[in-house]
């Protein structure tokens, strides 16, 4: 069995997996995001169907267009129309910039999340199995044992609760260890640095009381 | 890499390296994560900060777009009940992941919880808080 990693190896690894996503996506990854989305498939599935369906600013016109008509008449369709009267400059605006300004704004592909959790199990695993590390076993370690509890029903009942307080509070706070501690945290966006603030010292506290006080 | 393919291919990159680098930090390891949160080892605190500290010189220098996100009322109390869960079960949500395919097996019970979780979250925010949580991920 090898040595885990020195903090600088971690470090690099870390930084290099989110600069990567960034530099090559424009966006942030988030694991407890593509949790949420993964769980709730049926909804992120409608939602992508519409966002397919109105990609294109001028199909959403026309279908705002045909749904007053439908609604109120045809003849009070007519004030919709000046939507598509553009000015000379906005008509040089390139498409291309449109569309992918657009793009940026939906969510990755939902295959994507799911693609993103399955890698994080066989990049898990690969990692464990190349150190030695892997070793199929029922309990979570001596120092779970000896520092939360030993006794088995015990042990089922402390990670269940404990990971709906995880799923229920990333999804409150609206990320977790890697969107808001390492995408957003990188970005300097206050809201993760608030929150990465928080449930660190939550941690950081928690912890101090399992390990003296219980 | 920002068509649809190519953002299907960055995250099983993604994936790939952040569970392969999760898994030799030793974030799935119970003793060592205790031992960050009680300061008796830096090292794991050092590459989580290390890595933040890298990713702001780089986003900065790259100038890399800031993504949606403000300060809503869940942010404080959704961050608290987190950093307990992560504390006492030792897993933020790919952590987990990460133990199952260490060969930790109750870990799927952690698991289990967080699809719990998460789906009371968006549940009890349609009925009761109706946060615009502005997820961080885009």
């Amino acid at each position: 069995m090898t040595e885990y990693w020195p903090w600088w190896a971690g470090a690099a690894g870390l930084a290099l997996t989110t600069i990567n996503y960034a530099v090559t996506t424009d966006r942030s990854f988030g694991v407890s995001g593509a949790w949420d989305r993964v769980l709730h498939w049926r909804a992120e599935r409608r939602v992508e169907r519409v966002n397919a369906q109105f990609a294109d600013e001028r199909v959403l016109t026309e279908a705002l267009v045909a749904a007053t008509a439908d609604q109120f008449g045809a003849g009070s369709a007519a004030p919709a129309l000046h939507l598509d009267t553009r000015t000379p400059g906005q008509d040089a605006r390139p498409p291309a910039a449109a569309s992918s300004s657009l793009a940026r704004l939906l969510p990755a592909p939902l295959v994507s999340q799911v693609a993103l959790l399955l890698a994080v199990f066989v990049g898990g695993w690969v990692a464990a199995v190349t150190t030695g590390r892997f070793q199929l076993r029922l309990d979570m370690g001596d120092a779970f044992g000896q520092i939360v509890t030993d006794k088995p029903i015990a042990m089922i009942g402390t990670l269940f609760v404990g990971g709906v307080l995880v799923g229920f509070g990333t999804r409150l706070a609206g990320g977790c260890s890697s969107g808001h501690g390492l995408n957003g945290c990188g970005r300097l966006q206050p809201v993760s640095i608030v929150a990465t603030a928080v449930f660190f010292g939550t941690g950081v506290l928690v912890s101090f009381l399992l390990w003296k006080v219980i | 890499m920002r068509t649809r393919g190519g953002i299907i291919v960055a995250n099983i990159i993604a994936g790939l390296a952040l569970g392969y680098t999760v898994a030799n930090i030793g974030f799935g390891d119970y003793a060592e994560l205790n031992r960050m949160f009680t300061f008796q080892d830096l090292r794991m605190l050092l590459a989580f900060a290390g890595a933040v500290a890298i990713i702001v010189v780089v986003f900065a220098v790259l100038r890399v777009r800031r993504t949606p996100g403000r300060i809503h009322a869940g942010v404080i109390p959704g961050a608290v009940l987190f950093g307990t869960g992560w504390a006492i079960s030792g897993g933020c949500p790919a952590i987990p992941i990460v133990q199952v395919a260490s060969g930790y097996l109750p870990a799927l019970v952690t698991i289990a919880g967080i699809v719990v979780g998460i789906r009371l979250c968006r549940w009890a925010n349609a009925r009761y808080f109706h946060l615009d949580s502005g997820s961080c991920e885009r």
